[in-house]
């Protein structure tokens, strides 16, 4: 059973002018513990594509399934809770908050979960740890190196648990050698933790540690195959 | 997301941006302190009247003559001349007037004093022994009047603390002489400090018989008022209907919109000054609420462009899990904290301003100004500090509930 199945999804934007929508016609399924790379050209509607599948976002028409049940029939408060328990981000501009120390960041996504307040500290101190920045753990993000920030982030996409980490240019900000930390960490979650990691990227060295590649192409897949050499973990190239 | 997480998010929302906070405080801080001002200030004021209305007790009732004055530009001089000795008797008439406990003419008027070559101009005050009993104030040195000072128009007086201190430079009073229109009176009394009693200051007067005022110093044949205590606080309202009755009757009067006199219970007196505080309380009230008003738009325009300002971290929030509802209730107690901290900081400026002027006041009157902060004023103040918060807190926080977490995050 695939963990999310799409057919013919279409977004259009409502102020846009252009006549080709931002996703025009997508179907694919993805199964849970796939780690899939999304590639093509700016404006080919990667992102979108992304936020739709992350319940960011909804399709203009088309059917999404996530965990086998239609997007249409989850409340808003079904959504956030989904976002919160199922999914974890990671985003190109890390989205920390400003002023907030590394742990207090990291603990965002406990606040809403329903866990136990006095078992944030612990939980959040283990997933700083686990992106190796037990050192950092009271600074704030202006203190800190881009890799730094996305590992972070990626500590914050951990906290709950979550079954699917979309992650929407994860390294784009980063030179080579943090970047490549930072994969090193994401495909160790897919690898050894079996989670399912959907993760957009402009390079291709980067898109060859999935197992599956999908380029877009004006809202359309173009191609949608399984990587040949794929890197192993910690071999990141530039 | 509890409740004391969301009230520590929004310390630290608040925190991050603290002179903004400060100057939205300050509107809050402003309409509250005078709300505060206000009602203690009115309490004060209301305190001190009907202290003074009190003091002569509310068995007390006073006979004026003349129609009662309907509106300050009415004068009550028509008639002013219409309470005389005939009246005194038939008031004091068992039969007249059955629960009259104690009956008292007065008449006054300012006149110059003179001790060797010290002039003051004190009040004269024509009354009876009586006087010490109904306004409460004995004399400490030597004595009061008598019943016999007053039949055998004695040439004896009562001088005020203040008088004394003028004419005699604080030396001893008893025995002298003083001259009053060319006459000379032997002081025989000297009253306490009193300040105000019943809007007469008896430190500044000169009490003698009401016969010899009457006769020496005013030269006149009539009463300026009567004042009447009745046996008991229950039989006010027959007193002053069998005192009506009486004066009719003698003054051959058959239709009441003709008298030429009129009766005032001291609690007409308390009712007439509750209402003028009140009225003006409510006033003043109300311009402090105006200020609250243009406090609590300052607050919502604040939250406006803070909620702008924070729209990436609304998105994020959002896609960490926040419901819409988290993100309201997040604003919401911002808004609330900002304006009961104003509402708290107020009142402490409020009570601590009302205190200053009490003791201002009380410097300047020469008399204490009670000095007051009502518990309900503190319970209002916070109470409307916080709804406040509530009322313009909710529509910016709205704005940020209802905000799409992919344009929230997309926002440069
Ligand atoms: N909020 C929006 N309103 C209108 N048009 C939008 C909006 N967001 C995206 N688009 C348009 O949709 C198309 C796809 O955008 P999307 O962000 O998905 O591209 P992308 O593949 O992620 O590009 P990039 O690699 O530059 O991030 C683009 O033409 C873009 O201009
Ligand atoms: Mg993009």
């Amino acid at each position: 059973m695939a963990l999310i199945e799409i057919k013919n999804l279409k977004k259009r934007y409502n102020d846009e002018a252009a006549e080709t929508p931002a996703l025009d016609g997508v179907s694919l399924e993805i199964k849970e513990g796939e780690f899939v790379a999304i590639m093509g050209p700016s404006g080919s509607g990667k992102s979108t594509l992304l936020h739709i599948l992350g319940f960011l976002d909804q399709p203009s028409s088309g059917v999404y399934k996530f965990d086998d049940k239609n997007i249409n029939s989850y409340t808003d408060e079904e959504a956030a809770k989904v976002r919160n328990q199922k999914m974890g981000f990671i985003f190109q501009a890390f989205n920390l908050l400003p002023k907030t120390t590394v742990l207090d960041n990291v603990k965002l996504p406990l606040v809403y979960s329903g866990v136990k307040e006095s078992e944030w500290e612990a939980i959040a101190t283990k997933a700083v740890e686990a992106v190796g920045l037990g050192h950092r753990m009271y600074h704030e993000p202006s203190q800190l190196s881009g890799g730094e920030k996305q590992r972070v982030a990626i500590a914050r996409a951990l906290v709950n648990n979550p079954k699917v980490i979309f992650a929407d240019e994860p390294t784009g900000n980063l030179d080579s050698k943090s970047g490549g930390a930072v994969m090193e960490i994401i495909q160790k979650l897919n690898e050894e933790q079996g989670r399912t990691v959907i993760l957009i990227t402009h390079e291709t060295y980067t898109a060859e540690h999935a197992q599956r590649i999908i380029t877009l192409r004006d809202g359309q897949i173009e191609k949608d195959k399984q990587t040949d050499h794929r890197h192993k973990a910690g071999e990141f190239v530039k | 997301m509890n409740l004391l997480y969301t009230f520590r998010i929004a310390i630290i929302g608040l925190k991050t941006n603290k002179s903004r906070t400060v100057l939205t405080i300050l509107g809050i801080v402003i309409g509250i302190t005078s709300i505060i001002l206000v009602m203690s200030l009115g309490r004060g004021a209301q305190n001190l009247i009907l202290g003074q209305v009190q003091g002569i007790g509310s068995k007390t009732i006073a006979i004026a003559p003349g129609k009662q004055p309907k509106s300050p530009t009415d004068f009550a001089s028509l008639f002013a001349d219409s309470l005389k000795e005939r009246d005194l008797e038939s008031l004091k008439q068992k039969n007249n007037v059955p629960t009259l406990d104690k009956i008292m003419p007065i008449v006054f008027g300012s006149e110059s004093a003179t001790f060797e070559n010290i002039t003051y101009r004190p009040t004269i005050w024509g009354a009876t022994s009586l006087f010490a009993i109904i306004y409460n104030v004995y004399p400490t040195e030597g004595e009061n009047l008598s019943e016999d000072d007053v039949k055998s128009y004695s040439d004896v007086v009562v001088i005020g603390n203040k008088v004394k201190e003028e004419l005699f430079n604080g030396g001893e009073a008893v025995g002298k002489k003083i001259k009053i229109k060319g006459r000379n009176f032997r002081v025989i009394g000297v009253l306490p400090q009193t300040g105000q009693v019943s809007f007469v200051n008896f430190d500044s007067a000169v009490v003698m018989p009401y016969t010899t005022a009457q006769q020496y110093i005013f030269g006149i044949k009539y009463f300026h008022r009567i004042v009447v205590q009745a046996d008991s606080e229950a039989n006010v309202e027959q007193t002053v209907a069998d005192i009506k009755t009486t004066l009719r009757n003698n003054h051959n009067i058959t239709d009441p919109d003709k008298d030429d006199f009129f009766v005032e219970t001291q609690a007409d007196a308390v009712k007439t000054v509750s209402t003028i505080t009140s009225v003006l309380t409510l006033f003043l009230a109300a311009v402090a609420a105006i200020s609250l008003l243009v406090g609590g738009v300052g607050i919502m325009n604040i939250m406006l462009v803070s909620v702008t300002e924070r729209t990436r971290e609304i998105g994020l929030r959002k896609a960490l899990g926040a419901t819409n509802g988290d993100i309201l209730k997040q604003f919401l107690v911002e808004s609330v904290i900002l304006t009961t901290t104003g509402g708290l900081i107020g009142i402490a400026l409020g009570s601590l301003l009302s205190l200053l002027i009490s003791v201002i006041l009380t410097k300047t009157l020469g008399q204490s100004w009670p000095f007051s902060v009502p518990l309900s004023s503190v319970l209002l103040g916070v109470g409307v500090s916080a709804i406040i918060g509530m009322i313009f807190g909710i529509y910016p926080a709205r704005q940020a509930s209802i905000k799409n977490p992919i344009e929230a995050l997309r926002y440069e």
